[in-house]
């Protein structure tokens, strides 16, 4: 079979989206990929097949040798000491779960059904139940029993099981280890530590970023040196890195869904508060962009430093405009305190985000009632009662029962990481460069959100979207599903990493349709 | 001026020549990391000519730092065509916009007079405005030429050092980075060792009396400030040259204690203890990191009360009083 | 009406976080002259306490008082080991300081985790025609000016006071005289922590309680005092926050928050350079003599 990757081959039909049960399967779901994209330099079909069907993984990695490590060193920086350590430990401990489970013969279910992915339309519950998280024991509780029948029915059913025998013990016949050190909330260490993990440990893959600062910190080192790299928070997006894969939520997924559901619910008048830096205002312009296509205008908008934790001048800002609802887009420890801030100064406005609650817990944090009326667009909350997710959280504060939650960018390493095992699985080895275009398959993998796709021309993934409403009691329930949301606006603007590479960030301004849209606004 | 010199002196020398056998048998890696380790060298320096000789401390030397990578990004950026042209003409550019914010504010205080113990205070506030507002330089109204400033997520892309064409990594930047710092710790040696640093020692002991034996105390610890300047400057453009990226982060508060840290350790007035604990700082947190170990900032400042308290201890000044001169 | 008093309220909100933050620091910065970066984790043990013994069942009230010892009892210690070794060596006693910061602030972390559980703010809202403020933040403005009343009590109206004026200015003279001055330094030294644990629990409703949280006090409280100047550090302390407050707000409400935060720093810089001794030296000449 040729190399045919840079012709831009037409996608096949994309039936099996549930894909086979296991990565031993019946071969049906990875051969479609391994039919359509010629990934391995000149791997038979005849090769590719009996790797999964057979499950002969040693005997099918002739094309390219194997490093000669024992191990599958999976390179993984989170801080885990300073101000981020919050965000930190939460994914570390989710890299730990995944890497676990690997070596102990479990993988996801998945496994590529073509770069054209899945489509679906979305469900509204008559009412959903209202659901708590117990750390203690590891259970998602109902609190309240919602009822009534929904709306509009989900495409597809989900599987409650994804976690399945892989076949073997780990990865390829190695043991998968993890070379986590601690970057410390400090940009600087995160040069270096790359540079070590890259150029030191040779790591097969990097997994690390929390900030945004951190990402573009270490990403000039792994464009430099070719390494496989996953990013798996949520974040502004924009990224269009032939190296990176973003596992992520982005802003079109996220701000489109909640601002929609504001105006629908409580009216057109949107204010906004963002934090000042890069991801604040790209979501804030996502917001300005988009709410006046459903209805709705931003009245007003207010910006804040990072360092800053006394918001009472912001609150009267907000209480003078007196509008529908707020978009909150606060981020970190000091800009949290809006929110026992806001409800002691007596504002009631419903309020809407893309991350508050599903990163640093707000609404198990502060004292009821600060977070009552938030609304949130997640791919991810640990309190989602499907019971594939109830499974994940058992297994997650069974194997760290001190932990205090587990959030979206925690849940997304988590699949990241098993995502890469399956594409070296299949791969047949774990040299970068073939893994890299295994990925570049059109994968579905079963995370514990939902099903996720990884879109190879973009290298963003499609998510699992719910609209998730915290009540005064700071119960949350999801309201709205939205159950294929697709990272679209690279493909908008016509990146194609398949057959272009690139290595940089978009922002809003280099689309003509941002301006467009906010003159539309101002008419 | 060889009279002038102290064991010190050579000893640093000696240093140097063994960093540069070093760095020939090491790999790539391990040269580009040493690299990183000296690059903070200058500024530590600069820092301890103005704090340990003449008695002025300064929170600010990560403002120095910063701004002259954000101008070295700019300037180079805007001439990518001619990239040697790029990184000369960027490193002029760096040095001279620490050199005019150092004079525009050693003026502001020095001619002010104000008080020697809220110069540190204000030189913080000066690098944590900088910070805050490069924080919110993101999207295309910010942007120099061709070049955005890129707000908290930072400045992307800066060229490197390079050198009749051929762009300088591994290797190569070690030794031009070597260079670089030998150059600059030549300076310093230069300041310290001469009239000027005489002065600048009187008025660590007594601005008073120096200013009525005839000398410009304001000028002088101007002078002084500016030439610290230049050296944090400095290491802030081999930062860039080095990583190619740079964040306001690296003028936050966290970063703009650490210069501070490395010269209090390097026991201040002694080029060779501020020199070979910059580097040793250096070493020993980006080891205790990468271990993944929690305990980094708790062992790190450990170290620090240690470093401070055993000097005020009775055994360690009988101890040093028998090895030698107590610095 | 409303208007008038909604900028009121964000005047002296924005004043009494400035005063808070500096309390502690106003007395071991201003007075003892020790550059203690060690401040937000004093503030930061104090939100410490004050949320564990609030989720033990104490009052909310009986939490703060608790916290002021606590935390003067953490000063004695630290001043016992530590900083009575540095001082009129304030550069070292900077690095030390800021050195026993890590070890508090990560320690915190280790040992407690990323978060404590928070405290619900006191006393609710309340409600003039539009305007809607908090109750406790009146109440913190209330009680920050009490707190600089008394300390102005004890300093100036007490015979510790002037005992410890005495050994401040001038040590070896005090100690001529008979004043003890190490139990005096020691004394000083536990009231600023102790202060500071006070401000941090009084602070503690209206934030996150986490092992980073002192870090956004510092450099409020820094600025605040030297402002303020040493010629007589209460009144000084009370004058910049004014003036800082006075600098931040209407910036704030006309141009949003960083440039209100940009014009307080410009605003203490300008005033550092047209009064090198700080706002008190000017106090002082104009109204206190």
């Amino acid at each position: 079979m040729s190399d045919d990757r840079k012709k831009g081959d037409a996608p096949v039909n994309g039936v099996n989206h549930s894909a086979s049960d296991s990565d031993r399967g019946n071969g049906d779901g990875p051969e479609l990929g391994v039919s359509r994209r010629d990934f391995l330099k000149g791997a038979s079909v005849a090769v590719a097949g009996s790797m999964i069907g057979g499950g002969l993984l040693m005997k099918g990695v002739p094309a390219i040798a194997a490093p000669e490590s024992k191990t599958v060193n999976i390179g993984f920086i989170e801080d885990l000491s300073g101000n981020l350590a919050v965000y930190g430990l939460q994914k570390y401990h989710a890299a730990q779960l995944a890497v676990a489970e690997i070596n102990q013969g479990l993988t996801l279910a998945g496994g590529p059904v073509g770069v054209g992915g899945f489509a679906s339309t979305g469900s509204q519950a008559g009412e959903p139940p209202k659901v708590r998280l117990d750390t203690a024991s590891g259970e998602v509780k109902v609190a309240e029993q919602g009822g009534g029948d929904a709306t509009s029915g989900i495409l597809y059913g989900e599987d409650d099981e994804i976690l399945v025998p892989s076949g073997e013990k780990g990865l390829l016949g190695k043991e998968v280890e993890l070379t986590a050190p601690d970057g410390q909330s400090n940009n600087r260490l995160w040069q270096q530590l790359a540079r070590k993990l890259i150029q030191q440990d040779k790591v097969d893959v990097l997994v690390a970023g929390f900030s945004s600062a951190e990402r573009e910190a270490i990403r000039p080192i792994i464009d430099r040196n070719k390494q496989l790299y996953f990013y798996t928070n949520q974040y502004e997006g924009g990224v269009a890195d032939e190296f990176t894969f973003c596992t992520g939520a982005v802003c079109e997924q996220q701000v489109i869904p909640v601002v929609q559901y504001m105006v629908e619910n409580y009216g057109p008048r949107g204010f906004t508060i963002a934090a000042d830096y890069n991801f604040g205002q790209l979501t804030a312009a996502w917001v300005r962009a988009y709410t006046p296509l459903v209805g709705g205008e931003i009245v007003g908008e207010e910006f804040v430093p990072l360092s800053v934790s006394q918001f009472s001048q912001v609150i009267s800002k907000v209480q003078a405009a007196k509008p529908d609802w707020v978009m909150t887009l606060l981020v970190g420890q000091n800009q949290s305190n809006y929110y026992p801030q806001a409800a002691a100064a007596g504002l009631e406005f419903p309020m809407a985000s893309t991350i508050n609650m599903a990163q640093g817990y707000e609404h198990l944090r502060f004292n009821k009632p600060s977070l009552a009326r938030m609304h949130n667009a997640i791919n991810y909350m640990p309190e989602i009662p499907t019971a594939r997710n109830r499974a994940f959280v058992k297994r997650f504060f069974e194997m760290f029962p001190e932990d205090p939650y587990l959030g979206q960018m925690a849940q997304n390493t988590y699949f990241s990481i098993h995502l890469y095992a399956k594409a070296a699985r299949l791969a047949g080895t774990t040299d970068q460069d073939a893994v890299r275009r295994v990925l570049e398959s059109g994968w579905t993998i079963e995370a514990p959100e939902g099903p996720v796709f990884l879109e190879p021309g973009t290298h963003h993934a499609s998510h699992y979207i719910r609209m998730a409403r915290a009540d005064e009691n700071h119960d949350i329930s999801f309201v709205r599903d939205w159950p294929t949301v697709e990272a679209w606006w690279l493909q908008r603007l016509g990146v194609n990493l398949v057959g272009r590479p690139e290595h940089k960030q978009y922002t809003p301004q280099e689309d003509k349709f941002f301006p467009m849209l906010q003159k539309m606004a101002a008419k | 001026m060889f009279k002038r010199l102290q064991i010190e002196d050579y000893l640093v020398a000696l240093l140097w020549i063994g960093v540069a056998v070093y760095g020939s048998v090491i790999n790539d890696y391990a040269a580009s990391s040493t690299a990183y380790y000296i690059l903070n060298v200058p500024m530590a320096l600069g820092l301890a000519m103005l704090w340990g000789i003449s008695g002025v401390l300064s929170f600010g030397q990560v403002a120095f730092f910063g701004l002259a990578g954000y101008t070295y990004g700019i300037v180079a950026g805007n001439l990518l065509s001619s990239p040697g042209l790029a990184a000369v003409a960027g490193i002029a550019g760096g040095l001279a916009a620490a050199l005019v914010l150092a004079v525009a504010f050693g003026y502001f205080i020095f001619y002010g007079r104000v008080e020697a113990w809220i110069v540190p205070i204000v030189t913080l506030v000066m690098t944590l405005i900088l910070a805050t507002f490069m924080g919110q330089t993101a999207g295309y109204e910010w942007k120099v030429g061709e070049v955005l400033l890129g707000g908290y997520n930072g400045m992307t892309n800066i060229p490197p050092m390079n050198v009749f064409g051929s762009d300088l990594f591994g290797r190569a930047l070690f030794y031009y980075v070597l260079i670089a710092v030998v150059i600059a710790w030549l300076a310093v040696v230069l300041c310290v060792r001469s009239r000027f640093g005489d002065v600048l020692i009187a008025l660590r002991e007594d601005p008073l009396r120096t200013e009525l034996f005839g000398h410009d105390v304001r000028l002088m610890q101007l002078l002084c400030f500016s030439v610290a300047a230049l050296l944090a400057g400095l290491s802030g453009v081999l930062y860039v040259q080095w990583g190619n990226y740079i964040t306001p982060d690296s003028m936050g508060l966290l970063q703009a204690t650490l210069p501070v840290v490395w010269v209090a350790v390097g026991a201040r007035t002694s080029l060779l203890g501020v020199t070979v604990a910059t580097v040793a700082l250096n070493v020993l947190s980006f080891r205790l990191s990468s271990s993944g170990n929690q305990y980094a900032f708790v062992i790190l400042g450990a170290l620090l009360v240690v470093a401070m308290v055993v000097p005020t201890m009775g055994w360690a000044q009988r101890l040093s009083g028998l090895v030698g001169r107590r610095g | 009406m409303d208007g008038v008093l909604s900028v009121l309220y964000q005047f002296g909100t924005n004043a009494a976080f400035l005063l808070l933050s500096a309390i502690g620091l106003i007395v071991i910065l201003g007075m003892m002259n020790i550059i203690n970066l060690a401040h937000g984790e004093l503030m930061m043990i104090g939100a410490y306490v004050a949320s564990s013994l609030y989720h033990s069942g104490v009052p909310f009230a009986a939490c703060v008082v608790v916290s002021f010892f606590a935390v003067a009892l953490v000063g004695v210690a630290l001043e016992r080991v530590l900083i009575r070794r540095f001082y009129g060596r304030e550069l070292q006693a900077l690095v030390v300081t800021w050195g026993v910061s890590l070890i508090l602030a990560q320690g915190a972390l280790l040992a407690f985790g990323p978060f404590l559980a928070s405290i619900p703010i006191p006393f609710g809202s309340g409600t003039v025609g539009t305007f809607s403020f908090s109750w406790y933040w009146i109440a913190l403005i209330v009680l920050a000016l009490l707190l600089v009343a008394g300390l102005w009590f004890l300093y100036y109206r007490t015979a510790f006071g002037l005992r410890a004026r005495a050994t401040m200015q001038e040590r070896e003279m005090a100690q001529a005289l008979g004043v003890k001055t190490g139990r005096v330094y020691m004394l000083t030294f536990a009231l600023g922590s102790g202060l500071a644990g006070l401000a941090g629990a009084l602070m503690a409703p209206t934030t996150t309680i986490a092992p980073y949280m002192g870090q956004q006090y510092v450099a409020p409280a820094f600025i605040t005092v030297v402002t303020g100047g040493s010629a007589n550090v209460i009144a000084g302390a009370l004058g910049s926050t004014g003036f800082l407050s006075l600098a931040e707000t209407p910036f704030t409400i006309w141009f949003g928050t960083f440039i209100g935060i940009v014009a307080m720093l410009l605003a203490s810089l300008v005033l550092i350079r047209l009064l090198p001794k700080g706002l008190s030296e000017w106090i002082q000449r104009r109204w206190l003599s």
